[in-house]
């Protein structure tokens, strides 16, 4: 099928013979010419050709000029840069009656006026048309870190996120030991004891209220463990726990953390089924929490802890322990982080079936170290967090003021 | 195929589809993958399938043990998908790999993208692709189509894929941003439909989109047809037969008007000299070029705008990676060097 070549009968077969030599050479006139577009187009190259066809206002035949394209293409990036520096001071606009704009009105003012510092969210006084410029103006990472260093607003404060309330929950406890090593070593009691020392290094931010499901050795249901979470008002829920396989299973360590949902593997559900033991659930009660599965704003946000806490202990576990494996942040049916209505997560710390970890878990230099891993995860996770919000809010502002 | 300019050089073209991708080589390999790509969800998955990386029809009959990924889903690479980037080295790696390069063999690879992809993620595509070879082009599926079959002037290719309908008129160059359209009303689309239809009327039916993609693929049709579509579906675990003639049918012709307008209003934005040409040269590529009665149902719907010719080629599954090697191969050494 071609377009280039419409045969129908000559009377003439010397003229046709010209006729459709002419019109092969204009073919392979085309064709070199689309080849040279086509390298043009990778190479980066302004093309030079731009065929027959296509609207135009000149006569003859002559290509069109294609500066007006390039120009409209000019004035949409200029619009759009205009309008990502327009959002990025959207996203940072404050009320300019509230606690954050009086500390802003306290900054120096070589800080909010010098070029090199210019904070385009400091708000003007009353009445006062902020100058364009300074609006427009990209502002940079620095800027914002120099402007938060002064106030001493932590980046979670000035965003009004509302974490406040940690509840951390070591599995297992009292006649249910849990998981437990070829030398004895319990599940329940390493987890305790990580719990605490997390507790400490989260308490020592000052800003987070940090609460154990269990302070002792002792057995608490499932049940109980939401209801403490509810009772207290978490706002983040991370269950401890430490992986066994069965003996007999080849000694493999691994670090695996997971968040509610219903898609798992054969391991997984293994895994769930061990741990969702003694649930002290009804089956009424379990129909309930089961409808909450369609919370997708807590599953992503559970999502997002569990890979950056997932992320920073294996990463830094790896360190001690070559051989350790990763296993990943998944899915699994956990009624524990089924129950529990804000963001929430089960972290399975290692392998106490492994001989070698075991022995590491028994001494509270590593158990130290897990704490200190763990509590980074959930730092990052609480600052990424702060900076999402930060975003979103600039969005939602920013779309507001367009439909005025 | 026509010969290698240098003895240690292969031309490969690449069809880098929303729903297939195809290889063709000018070793003579024709290759072809659906575009999924799946990594085991976990050490116990990657254990018992014994890979890294599983592709095509392998992934989706493992899809419960595996991360898949369709990654140009919607005609482009989803913005800030990191796994979507990642399926995406992964298949052009796998489709590399699918061309067999002799050990010393340079490649010279040409790959052609969904419309929107190419406006969106030619970097990202390219990048991936440098990773093989360092000489290469990234163009759009019409385009490819369109050099491969050797429409390139005065033409229109209606690219209809899973993930757009992508509009190009070619006219003697490479097509600009104004020679084109792109609909997202497409085959996923019409899948979409027809499983809604299908479980509208019989209820007490198990059906899914994989199943309505694959009554579409066997039986899809446009315009008035005798033959009556009858297929079986589990009821209650129990096979029975049901005839889909008439959802089949709404299903598929969903998308036409969208298709028709489309094609009417780029034909007019031509210049009017040149209408005519393109209206008798309009060629219909793409999976959806094979839906039973559209170059009829095509050519009768458009006759209200004037006359036009409308063709649907016979091999589309490989017709976007025979340009791309085509174009790979006719590409002037002093340009290649340069790319």
């Amino acid at each position: 099928m071609t377009s280039i070549i419409h045969l129908h009968s000559v009377p003439d077969p010397a003229a046709f013979s010209r006729r459709a030599r002419g019109l092969m050479d204009h073919h392979t006139e085309t064709k070199q010419q689309v080849l040279r577009g086509v390298f043009e187009d990778n190479a980066g190259i302004p093309r030079t050709f731009h065929g027959r066809g296509r609207l135009r206002s000149g006569a003859g035949g002559r290509p069109a000029s294609r500066h007006p394209y390039r120009q409209r293409v000019t004035l949409v990036v200029f619009l759009g840069l205009l309008a990502l520096f327009g959002f990025s001071f959207r996203m940072v606009t404050v009320d300019s009656n509230g606690p954050v704009a009086m500390q802003l009105a306290a900054l120096p003012p070589d800080l909010l006026t010098e070029p090199g510092n210019a904070f385009p969210g400091s708000a003007p006084p009353a009445g006062t048309p902020s100058p364009r410029p300074d609006r427009g103006a990209p502002v940079t990472t620095g800027q914002y870190d120099a402007m938060l260093a002064h106030l001493g607003i932590p980046m979670a404060d000035l965003f009004n996120l509302r974490i406040r309330t940690i509840v951390i929950d070591p599995g297992h406890g009292g006649i249910d030991p849990g998981a437990r090593g070829r030398h004895g070593l319990k599940e329940k009691d390493v987890v305790l004891d990580i719990a605490k020392r997390l507790r400490d290094k989260l308490a020592g931010y000052g800003k987070y209220r940090v609460l154990l499901t269990r302070e002792d050795d002792r057995k608490v249901y499932l049940k109980q463990r939401v209801a403490f979470a509810k009772e207290h008002h978490a706002d983040l829920f991370i269950s401890i726990h430490i992986n066994a396989l069965p003996a007999g299973s080849p000694d493999l360590d691994y670090v695996e953390t997971y968040y509610f949902g219903p898609d798992a593997d054969a391991h997984s559900l293994a895994l769930a089924e061990r741990e969702n033991r003694d649930s002290d659930y009804l089956i009424g009660d379990f129909r309930k929490v089961i409808a909450r599965i369609g919370d997708t704003l807590k599953t992503e946000e559970s999502k997002q802890l569990a890979g950056f806490i997932h992320d920073r202990l294996y990463r830094n576990l790896r360190r001690l322990n070559p051989g350790l494996l990763d296993a990943g942040s998944k899915t699994g049916p956990f009624v524990v982080l089924l129950g529990v209505e804000v963001p929430s997560v089960l972290v399975e710390v290692s392998c106490i079936s492994n001989p070698a970890e075991e022995i590491r878990l028994g001494k509270p230099g590593y158990r130290d170290k897990v704490a200190d891993y763990l509590k980074t995860g959930i730092v990052d996770y609480l600052e990424q967090r702060a900076r999402h919000r930060t975003i979103q809010r600039g969005t939602t502002e920013h779309v507001a003021e367009q439909e005025r | 195929m026509s010969p290698s300019k240098k003895d240690n050089m292969l031309y490969v073209g690449i069809d880098l589809g929303t729903s297939r991708s195809v290889v063709c080589a000018s070793n003579g390999n024709r290759k072809w993958v659906d575009s999924y790509v799946g990594w085991p969800k976990d050490f116990v998955a990657r254990k018992m399938l014994g890979k890294r990386v599983l592709f095509g029809s392998e992934a989706l009959e493992h899809r419960l043990a595996l991360e898949l990924s369709r990654p140009l889903r919607n005609g482009v690479i989803t913005e800030g998908t990191e796994r979507d980037e990642a399926a995406v080295h992964e298949l052009i790696d796998h489709l590399v790999e699918l061309a067999g390069a002799g050990p010393d063999e340079e490649l010279c690879i040409a790959v052609g993208v969904p419309a929107e992809a190419l406006k969106v993620n030619k970097i990202a595509i390219r990048n991936a692709v440098a990773r093989h070879a360092k000489k290469l082009m990234v163009v759009s599926e019409p385009f490819s189509v369109a050099y491969g079959l050797g429409t390139l002037d005065n033409t229109m290719i209606i690219d209809i894929g899973a993930g757009t309908v992508d509009f190009c008129i070619m006219h003697g160059t490479v097509p600009s941003e104004e020679d084109q359209r792109s609909i997202t009303m497409a085959g996923d689309y019409v899948d979409e439909q027809l499983l809604k239809l299908l479980s509208e009327k019989h209820p007490e039916a198990d059906f899914s989109l994989n199943t309505a993609r694959k009554f579409k693929e066997k039986h899809g049709f446009v315009g008035d047809s005798k033959r009556r579509v009858k297929i079986e579906a589990p009821v209650d675990g129990k096979f029975t037969e049901f005839d889909i003639t008439n959802e089949i049918r709404k299903a598929c012709e969903s998308t036409m008007p969208a298709v028709v307008e489309t094609a009417i209003n780029l034909i007019a934005s031509f210049d009017p000299d040149f209408q005519e040409s393109v209206r008798n040269n309009i060629v219909v590529a793409g999976g959806g070029s094979q839906l039973a009665g559209l170059d009829t149902y095509l050519t009768e719907a458009t006759k209200p705008f004037g006359p036009c010719k409308i063709t649907c080629i016979t091999d589309p599954l490989f017709a976007g990676a025979d340009g791309g090697l085509q174009l790979a191969i006719d590409m002037p050494e002093e340009f290649l060097e340069k790319l």
